[in-house]
């Protein structure tokens, strides 16, 4: 079996994310930053910047007009804005092609990955809760622990698949039976060691058991919670773990949804997740 | 009767045809297979005349347009109620025929805990047999319902259809 701690190292030889994300997590934490500030961390990394003007003028952002520069962005999205594309910038250059173990390709994550951002934004104003901070991010990022534990898995894949079939497993609870871990807390410490923002921390650590988290913004969680499994049940970037998950009962009867509101959700979004999903291939 | 399709196809590749999440795709072309992935709660609709040798694929998210008429308008291939007549419409246009056309259907499926609230694979399933129904149309195989992300094919030079699950494929 292998070992807790052999998985944890494996964080250490993950590509990380650029400096930037980093720096801009520190600026979107302090009040007195200005979007000069942001400016002046994004405007040196060129790539950074093309992918971020690339996402921020996909139509989900809701721009009338192409940006074409960083500050023109900030003016028009804010600082908070810009730093959630920036992190979607930067995260979707920092997937391997091929996921093993979840069986997924690059293309299938990011779109798994965008799919369950632009789901939780749009599931808070279906049911009326004011969208907790960073929802965008923290939906985007919920599954980075997933980047290192795939290795493992692979190893262990026909145990993993008889499990997953045979009994009626959740795939967070296969990982822990395998490696003593689960990708929920391999991704914690991923997003510490990146010094992401505490709501990526949180929503990576309980976005598979959010009965269990404690002193956390509920809403959050709770909406990438109900945001994931929609994107598992729509088939956005199918990995093997699929449909062997469930929706917390606690969380349904929080947010209060029903299958209509799913149903426009569902709707309302297709198009534009495609639109984002297409665009890092 | 039929040939092996490995003959038709002399030796040329097959070309895969993509059927996407809210998308419907059509083909007489023997060296195609159309294809569509990770069918979760969504249901795949699968079409072939024999006669003809065409075959239709739509992979539908949604029972109902009711709520949302532009999204059916922009794109029919959204829901079952505006995408599978569509479909036949489309089969109909390359010379099919409704006694001709065998139908099969995948998808479907549902999360572990599936109490209602959340079911739209059960929701899918239930506004698509309904509309067979009163179309007075038959299901000729399914492999629906279950966790189960289900990816699907139809092979147009022989119309068979293979439904993969977590690795294994076998044939509808």
């Amino acid at each position: 079996m292998i070992s807790k701690e052999q998985v944890l190292r494996k964080i250490e030889s993950l590509p990380t994310l650029p400096t930037a994300v980093a720096q801009l997590s520190k600026l979107i934490a302090d009040p007195s930053a200005s979007a000069r500030d942001f400016e002046a961390v994004i405007k040196p990394d060129p790539s950074l910047t093309a992918n971020l003007l690339r996402l921020a003028n996909s139509a989900y952002f809701g721009l009338r007009r192409e940006v074409t520069s960083v500050r023109q962005a900030i003016t028009l999205l804010g600082n908070k804005r810009v730093f959630e594309i920036a992190a979607s910038a930067a995260f979707s250059r920092v997937i391997p092609s091929h996921i093993p173990g979840y069986r997924i390709e690059s293309s299938q994550f990011w779109l798994h990955s965008i799919a369950v951002a632009v789901l939780a934004e749009r599931l808070a104003v279906e049911l009326h809760i004011k969208a907790p901070g960073l929802l965008f991010t923290a939906g985007l990022l919920h599954d980075l622990g997933k980047l290192a534990i795939g290795q493992f898995l692979e190893d262990e894949q026909s145990e993993l698949l008889s499990k997953l079939s045979a009994e009626e497993m959740s795939f967070s609870e296969a990982e822990k039976e395998m490696l003593g871990t689960d990708h929920s807390e391999v991704g914690e410490e991923i997003a510490k060691q990146w010094d992401l923002p505490d709501s990526v921390i949180w929503t990576a650590r309980w976005h598979h058991n959010p009965e269990t988290m404690k002193n956390v913004d509920n809403a959050l969680v709770d909406l990438v919670h109900l945001a994931d499994c929609m994107a598992h049940m729509f088939g956005y970037g199918a990995d093997v773990g699929e449909l062997a998950r469930a929706v917390d009962p606690r969380v349904a009867s929080r947010l209060g949804f029903n299958v209509h509101s799913i149903e426009a959700v569902g709707s309302d979004t297709e198009e534009q997740i495609r639109e984002m999903g297409e665009m890092f291939k | 009767m039929q040939m092996a399709p490995e003959m038709m196809a002399k030796g040329k590749a097959e070309t895969l045809i993509t059927v996407d999440i809210a998308d419907m795709k059509i083909s007489n072309d023997i060296g195609s297979t159309l294809v569509t992935y990770a069918l979760g709660s969504c249901i795949a609709v699968i079409l072939y005349d024999p006669v003809q040798r065409c075959g239709g694929m739509i992979h539908y998210m949604l029972p109902l347009s009711n709520k949302s008429p532009e999204k059916a308008a922009n794109n029919p291939a959204m829901f079952a109620d505006t995408g599978i007549p569509k479909l036949f419409e489309k089969m109909y246009e390359l010379g099919c025929r409704k006694e001709n056309i065998i139908v099969k259907v995948a998808g479907g499926g549902q999360l572990y805990d599936d109490k209602g609230t959340f079911n739209i694979g059960k929701r899918n399933y239930t506004v698509m047999r309904k509309m067979f129904w009163k179309n007075n149309i038959i299901v000729s195989a399914e492999d629906v319902g279950g966790a189960k992300s289900r990816t699907a094919k139809l092979r147009i030079a022989d119309g068979r259809v293979t439904i993969k699950v977590k690795g294994v494929e076998e044939v509808l």
